[in-house]
């Protein structure tokens, strides 16, 4: 059947989950003190607030912006720069980046929402690149390829109070988890809004958008700066976490690619799709590059670790670890179109139906 | 009175070719304007003339006095004219009363208000009953019957109507049919519309414009306009004129 429930009221059974789960979140650090297991956490929230933060003007409205590394590097390299040259606290600095990366948003906008289509994914891309190739050029601001490397964060104050000082994970481990979850908040709020209604209108079919009465200049640009903000904040958290930037890690097509992936492996224009798709992409990464299924396979006896095979994944098998992530990332996309959310969910109702 | 909308002396030209040239017409308000002529005539060019589509390349638009020449469509249908799509244009991933809210939300920034104006609206042309239906599985009879709810969401005071029972069997036809004279009787929308079914816009139109390759042909009260030779010949060549 066609049918769909429009309102998304909330019962009482997920409330009460997602709380237990907010607070078992919030605990986490205090149970596992493992920094690599903290590391993974923060990289889920990172990708999260990259997903949902692409969600917005690629699953929302329809536009396919490949190009959201301008973004990502906007923040990051503002918040960079002013703590390299003007020894600004990178909290602020992270909002003097947002504001960059709305001033890139809407000069973007004004340039790429002239085209449809393809032609919209291109020149996102084109643009993207123009700024990773000014970073690249532009020394005596950027340090060229050589990148930005802070050795220690100013400590985060609140008046004279030190709130935290980041000789841990465990501070980036909280920001991340709150910036994630307002960004999830700001998806849900907008989904129940007009502005929501509106970004899906005009994902549908433009045209029909156009003449309800809905402005598409103005409308994608607001959905293109939303996107621009959480992008940006997310630059900025990522430098200040990791403490070295430079072209290619902050500014490269691979950074603006994996933002979409996270929402088409997740779903695309749903509100939990980026985080099931952080939730899977993260670790499957981190899994291929540390070697961690070559062990798996050797400690599930199907390979000796001596055998020539043994030798052969212990050597190859991280190589392999962008042609593996490819596949998968294929696979998924032929298998489950709507993602592994979607995918989650027609399981779930034929399951309720069988 | 000045007229709801007048059209004077609008061209378009698409390179050479003049899919529209020198049309002028006036509408009063509460009157229905049929629209026809052959494949080709220029009739939904037209259409992209008025609600802002396309700008004409000659002559002005006004509605209400107004010009509109040059204004986008979203502005147009905020000044109060929509247009539907003779191909239509279902937000398909979205339920049927979300796709009326849109139209809705025109005029309200509150989702509660826009849902019950989307009700009303799906109660006028009597789909109240597939609000949550999505409307990707519409069958093509209430797609367009959907797309006149969501276009009447927006509170138009001029709706344009293009082919609306295009493709539709005699008895969904005949519904529309009764939809249109129903919103005339409710006295606040004018409406134009275009259509290839003669008899149902014989019956509908106060006034009919007959286009032929982009030109007036003739403009007249549908009686007129079935014993004018000029239009005889344009649809059925000289043999029977």
């Amino acid at each position: 059947m066609n049918i769909i429930r429009t309102s998304a009221g909330a019962s009482p059974v997920s409330i009460t989950l997602s709380l237990a789960l907010l607070a078992g979140l919030y605990l986490f650090p205090r149970f596992v003190q493992s920094p690599y297991a903290l590391h993974i956490m923060i990289l889920i929230f990172l990708s999260v607030i990259m997903g949902e933060a692409w969600n917005v003007i690629g699953g929302y409205t329809g536009q396919y912006s490949v190009g959201h590394a301008a973004y990502f590097g906007a923040g990051a390299y503002t918040t960079m720069i002013l703590l390299q040259y003007k020894q600004i606290n990178p909290w602020y600095g992270a909002l003097v980046g947002i504001a960059v990366a709305l001033v890139v948003s809407l000069i973007i906008g004004s340039i790429c929402f002239r085209l449809r289509g393809p032609y919209f994914v291109l020149a996102s891309i084109a643009v993207a690149e123009i700024m990773r190739l000014c970073a690249m050029n532009l020394k005596d601001l950027t340090n060229g390829a050589e990148g930005i490397l802070i050795t220690e964060i100013p400590p985060l104050k609140f008046g004279e109070t030190v709130i935290t000082d980041f000789l841990t994970k465990v501070p980036f481990y909280y920001i991340g988890l709150t910036i994630a979850i307002v960004t999830i908040l700001v998806t849900w709020w907008m989904q129940n809004s007009k502005l929501g209604y509106y970004f899906q209108a005009i994902r549908e079919d433009q045209d029909a958008a156009h003449s309800l009465g809905i402005s598409l200049s103005l409308f994608k640009s607001t959905a293109l700066a939303i996107s621009a903000v959480f992008t940006s904040l997310a630059g900025s958290f990522y430098a200040i976490y990791i403490g070295f930037i430079d072209p290619p890690t902050v500014l490269a097509l691979d950074i603006s690619v994996q933002i979409v992936l996270i929402c088409i492996i997740g779903g695309i224009g749903t509100i939990w799709g980026p985080v099931v798709g952080s939730l899977v992409l993260v670790p499957l990464s981190e899994a291929l590059r540390s070697n961690l299924i070559a062990q798996g396979i050797f400690k599930m006896g199907l390979a000796s670790e001596e055998s020539g095979v043994g030798i052969f994944l212990k050597e190859h098998l991280s190589h392999a670890h962008a042609l593996i992530y490819g596949i998968l990332v294929v696979v998924v996309i032929l298998f489950m179109p709507d993602g592994v959310l979607g995918w989650a969910k027609k399981l779930a109702a034929k399951k309720g139906k069988g | 009175m000045t007229p709801i909308l007048e059209i004077k002396h609008v061209s378009k030209f698409f390179g050479g070719l003049a899919a529209n040239s020198d049309v002028s017409f006036s509408m009063d308000e509460g009157m229905i304007m049929g629209l026809i002529g052959p494949n080709g005539a220029g009739k939904t060019t037209l259409f992209n003339c008025i609600t802002g589509y396309y700008p004409p390349s000659k002559g002005d638009v006004l509605f209400k006095g107004q010009r509109l020449n040059g204004l986008q469509p979203d502005r147009v249908c905020r000044l109060g004219m929509v247009r539907t799509w003779q191909k239509v244009r279902p937000l398909t991933k979205l339920s049927v009363v979300d796709n009326v809210m849109v139209g809705a939300l025109c005029r309200t920034n509150s989702l509660k208000v826009a849902r019950e104006l989307a009700m009303e609206q799906l109660k006028v042309v009597r789909m109240d009953h597939k609000a949550d239906f999505i409307a990707g599985g519409l069958p093509i009879g209430e797609r367009k019957k959907l797309e006149v709810a969501r276009a009447l969401a927006t509170q138009p005071t001029l709706l344009l109507l293009d082919e609306v029972m295009g493709g539709l069997n005699p008895a969904e036809s005949d519904e529309i049919i009764q939809l249109i004279l129903d919103i005339k009787k409710a006295g606040t929308i004018t409406q134009m519309v275009i259509e290839h079914d003669m008899k149902a816009i014989m019956r509908i139109s106060d006034r009919i414009v007959v286009l032929n390759s982009g030109e007036k042909l003739a403009e007249g009260t549908p009686a007129e306009i079935v014993s004018n030779p000029e239009v005889v010949r344009a649809y059925l060549g000289d043999f029977h004129a």
